[in-house]
């Protein structure tokens, strides 16, 4: 037989104090998947706290001895294990307060005894497909994400080798810093927990790196291609570089706050500054001198002991390292020398080998972190980026008494976010084929649903946004209401609509 | 002795169960094991000892699985007592007593269930 990427079986924990109800669950769910059974709920979490990327799917128990289901649920909300492993709560039909308490620490979805076949498969199967599509939209979030920054970066880049092409020794420096500053960063925050850097923050500062030398427009050609060394006057308009390239940031009127150009500031300006003191312009002393310009000054000394240049041969990267450590460059901060210390063989093979393949896994930890970030005004990235990400998210996070909804194609699934179904009348957060919906159907009208389906259809990637109004049923009475949806596509050169975002909300 | 016999014996609810499980291959199964569940003796022992706690998880971990195979005549205690226990009152004598009597007759008929069937 063929071997098949998807032959892995989903793994499945069931947490309920009763082994014949564990077991009854296992025997409808069939042999589809694999199973880890917990008995109580310290059980569970344990389970959870070892393997919860393992885990598809919890179906949980609500009495347990020694810490109940809610307690898991807790557990699940602090550590974040709730926004990767859908929980369905298994619980008698009487218990609704219960429900209620547990939709709002995340549960997907409920199962009630007695258990029937039919319904447990279904909210399993459901449940499942609504995380696999969540996954599909975090990678398609991810892709766009990865291509405005690569926009933005490569933008950055030209400008720099503008500087550099005039600077002759060019080459690939200004790449190699951003990858030694971003693996030191990251590094750095492993040994020294003090130093909380985000995948964000590594990512901006990395660009920002790109920055550290523009100054050096303002240098006269003839000193800064200069074979051999600079008379003692050349050097000391060559130290204004570092000042010069802060100034010509500091002169953007529109972008001086974004967090980039302030850390490209702090980069162009102080990375000459030595951790004694000794350095230029300021002369600044100890962690006075801002983290990233430290950061980015090892790299950029780094960087230059082992390429070659006009006045010297490239000297080899233990040599390098041994020429750092003994302050042949300058006094660096005894933190940065402990962390060059242990990342030196990486730093190596990442300059040397094969191109890396943790940039996948930073632009996932990336789109995570932004995924995670509710707060709109949040204006971490740059503003290219900040735009394009903001019409995706003020769907979800702007006026929450809107009724939100997703809308799947493939299947053809609508998805109330925020318990909002229970406002329209709906059962269950997830309708299937909600053209044929009963329950749509009564709420607004088999006529207004197929027109909004059929302005959806009419959408384009270039004008995705449709507008509805009309009477539906609503909070228990008839309203007027506004329909807002933005429909969603695929990236590829043939753009395919995969579905939609919206809301309703009452305008009357 | 059917799987309709026995479930009319105890009061079960035949139809219903068959219909959530689908087959009566899944009904025999699982009411076999019942007999081995500890909820019904967890329940004993703690009211014995005065945990009430416990006494209300094997009460209800009893009426699920009741629920769960459709052995009302036994389900109906069982929640009457999970009831009481999870408001916090005392325990009436009639239920814990309808509660014993159900569970007594609910074994004995799966022993004769498993050995006419054996
Ligand atoms: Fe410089």
């Amino acid at each position: 037989m063929a071997p098949n990427v998807y032959s892995e079986k989903k793994r499945i924990l069931i947490a309920d104090d009763s082994p014949i109800n564990r077991e009854i669950l296992m025997d409808i769910l069939g042999n589809g998947f694999d199973y880890v059974e917990a008995f109580d709920g310290v059980e569970a979490t344990e389970i959870l706290e070892n393997e919860n990327e393992e885990i598809s799917l919890v179906l949980l128990d609500i009495n347990m001895p020694r810490a109940d289901g809610f307690e898991v649920l807790e557990a699940m909300n602090k550590n974040r294990w709730i926004d990767d492993t859908p929980v369905i709560i298994i619980s008698a039909a009487q218990d609704v307060d219960f429900a209620e308490r547990a939709y709002n620490l995340g549960v997907t979805d409920y199962i009630s005894r007695p258990f029937d076949v039919h319904i447990v498969r279904r909210r399993v199967q459901n449940t499942l497909m609504l995380y696999e599509k969540q996954r599909r939209l975090l990678g398609l979030v991810g892709e766009q994400v990865r291509e405005v920054q690569k926009t933005a970066s490569m933008m950055i880049n030209i400008l720099s080798h503008i500087v550099e092409f005039q600077n002759e020794e060019s080459g690939p420096h200004i790449q190699h810093i951003r990858v030694i500053t971003e693996l030191f960063l990251k590094a750095l925050g492993q040994i020294y927990p003090e130093y909380k850097f985000t995948q964000e923050d590594i990512n901006l500062i990395g660009t920002a790196s790109a920055l550290h030398d523009i100054g050096k427009i303002t240098i006269p050609t003839s000193i800064l291609n200069k074979p051999g060394r600079l008379t003692p006057e050349e050097f000391a308009v060559m130290k204004t570089h570092s000042a010069a390239g802060a100034a010509m940031l500091d002169a953007l009127p529109l972008y001086k706050d974004e967090p980039l150009v302030k850390l490209g500031y702090q980069i162009c300006r102080w990375h000459h500054e030595r951790y004694d003191g000794r350095g230029y312009p300021d002369g600044l002393k100890g962690d006075d001198i801002p983290i990233a310009a430290q950061v980015v000054s090892l790299a950029d000394v780094y960087d230059a002991l082992t390429s070659e240049r006009a006045y010297k041969k490239a000297f080899s990267h233990e040599k390098a390292i041994e020429m750092i450590k003994n302050g042949e460059c300058g006094t660096f901060n005894p933190r940065l020398i402990y962390m060059l210390d242990s990342v030196a063989d990486e730093l190596y093979s990442r300059l040397n080998g094969a191109p890396e393949n943790e940039l996948d896994d930073d632009m996932r930890k990336l789109t995570a972190e932004i995924l995670q970030k509710n707060d709109i005004t949040y204006t971490g990235r740059t503003a290219a980026i900040l735009e394009k990400e903001r019409k995706k998210y003020t769907f979800f996070t702007s006026v929450s008494s809107d009724v939100m909804f997703e809308l799947s194609y493939k299947p053809y699934i609508l998805t109330f976010l925020n318990d909002a179904h229970k406002r329209i009348g709906a059962k269950h957060t997830l309708v299937s084929d909600p053209l044929d919906s009963d329950e749509l159907i009564q709420c607004c009208g088999k006529d207004k649903l197929q027109d909004i389906a059929t302005l959806l259809a009419k959408s384009t990637p270039g004008n995705p946004i449709i507008a509805y109004e009309g009477e539906i049923n609503i909070d228990g009475g008839k309203h007027l209401c506004k329909l807002v949806a933005q429909s969603l596509w695929t990236d590829s050169s043939k753009p395919e609509m995969t579905g939609a975002i919206g809301k309703i909300f009452i305008i009357e | 002795m059917t799987v309709r016999q026995l479930y009319d014996k105890v009061g079960g609810d035949y139809e219903n169960t068959l219909a959530r499980f689908l087959t009566e291959e899944r009904m025999v199964r699982f009411a076999l094991k019942f007999p081995a569940d500890q909820s019904y003796a967890l329940l004993k022992n703690s009211l014995e000892s005065g945990d009430m706690k416990e006494a209300f998880r094997g009460a209800h971990t009893l009426k699920g699985v009741c629920q769960n195979l459709g052995f009302t005549a036994l389900y109906e205690p069982a929640h009457r007592v999970t009831e009481d226990l999870r408001a916090g009152n005392q325990v009436k004598e009639e239920d814990l007593r309808e509660l014993e009597e159900r569970y007594k007759e609910l074994l004995d008929a799966l022993r004769a269930f498993g050995e006419s069937n054996a």
